[in-house]
């Protein structure tokens, strides 16, 4: 039988099973919460930090990843404050300055506020998310891919750098992979980087409702968990 | 040769993969590198999926997956030895073996490797050659250190040839 226990999320009291982490809580009670390396069915890393939320304990905050957080009786969380949604449009920026060729990453950042980018771009194909690995390794216990090397040079690679007999060729890798949505006008030439500005309809959602779940189309790219739940 | 030594490491460890890293030390210890053989043994032996084996690899500085040459020039680049001018050695090692940090040399003889710290920071700058270390060096000293390895290995080469 599941024990039931009680959480606070942005002062909604909360019913739910021993053991969960607390993005997953809040998605289920449609509470917006900006994910990108968490997966449903894969055990989650908090690699891309988006679902940072503000835990309170005795008037103290703390920030942490709510998808590494599992939910414990009496906890209060703030996933919408000031401090939060600061922190948030900041990492939304960097993730988009060092990867803008992906509509899933733009898309992410347009939730979480991004319009303008400080930071130089840097292109790469990568963001480092780790869904490719996990997927390979949890779902399909192949052991095809993984990171490679540590601090600046850490890259996903391939056993040996080349592809082993034992890759199952599934192709889950590309498919659950943000960087493969490429921008709706096609590949950014480096150089020329800018940001989707076709969603400005969904910005307006964005802005206004912040801290609801409301079926926005901008998870739909890098397949938001509340998609995949139904 | 090379996998009865492999064997000889591997034997008491099998499907312990807890002992990966005791594993690669000794090999990286009895071979100078981690073959790419080594590791799909490794992987099968201890039952560790082959691209852990390579993570961990790749991971540690203390493994190497290339062969590195007959003398390693290590050379500190450390605080204390950067002060006292590190970056003149190195210049001096590249420029006399014509090879960067790194690499190895064409005849298999020397490599240079870029260190952070050896630990003997009083001593500095420090270049090791081999884990020797050769304190208060200068770009002269390495100079003549570098030269006497190669006339050794020259006189070496000499010996040989003139015994067959």
């Amino acid at each position: 039988m599941l024990h039931y226990i009680t959480i606070n999320i942005d002062g909604a009291d909360i019913k739910t099973p021993k053991g969960v982490s607390v993005l997953d809580t809040a998605i289920e009670y449609g509470i917006c919460i900006p994910h990108l390396c968490h997966v449903p069915g894969l055990s989650d890393i908090g690699a891309c930090r988006l679902c940072i939320v503000e835990q309170i304990t005795n008037s103290h905050s703390k920030i942490t990843a709510s998808c590494t957080l599992s939910v414990q009786d009496g906890m209060v969380i703030r996933s919408n404050t000031d401090k939060v949604r600061k922190l948030r449009h900041n990492i939304a920026e960097l993730l988009i300055a060092k990867a803008p060729n992906s509509r899933a990453i733009q898309d992410i950042a347009v939730r979480c506020g991004v319009k303008r980018v400080r930071y130089p771009f840097r292109n790469e194909n990568c963001v480092l998310c780790g869904r490719c690995v996990r997927a390979c390794s949890e779902l399909w216990h192949a052991n095809a891919l993984g990171f490679i090397g540590r601090g600046k040079e850490r890259h996903v690679e391939r056993p040996l750098n080349i592809r082993q007999e034992f890759c199952k060729n599934c192709g889950y890798c590309i498919q659950l992979c943000p960087m493969t949505i490429t921008p709706c006008d096609g590949p950014i030439k480096p150089g020329k980087e800018y940001l989707c500005g076709n969603c400005e309809s969904q910005l307006i959602i964005a802005e206004e409702t912040s801290e609801k779940c409301v079926w926005c189309e901008l998870g739909k790219g890098f397949n938001c968990a509340r998609y995949s739940q139904c | 040769m090379e996998s009865l030594q492999l064997k000889s490491i591997l034997r008491d460890r099998i499907s312990q993969p807890h002992q990966l890293i005791e594993v690669l030390q000794d090999i990286q210890e009895s071979f100078g590198y981690i073959p790419e053989d080594s590791m799909r043994e490794i992987s099968t032996t201890l039952g560790t999926p082959l691209i852990e084996v390579y993570r961990v690899v790749s991971f540690y500085k203390a493994f190497k997956l290339k062969p590195s040459g007959k003398y390693t020039i290590t050379i500190c680049n450390g605080t204390a030895c950067h002060v006292r001018g590190a970056k003149l050695l190195l210049d001096q090692a590249v420029n006399q073996l014509g090879i960067q940090s790194g690499e190895v040399t064409e005849d298999g003889l020397f490599s240079i490797e870029n260190v952070n710290c050896l630990g003997a920071c009083a001593l500095g700058p420090i270049a090791s050659e081999n884990g020797t270390i050769g304190h208060h060096m200068t770009p002269a000293k390495l100079r003549k250190l570098i030269d006497l390895l190669h006339t050794k290995e020259k006189e070496k080469a000499k010996n040989a040839s003139a015994k067959h």
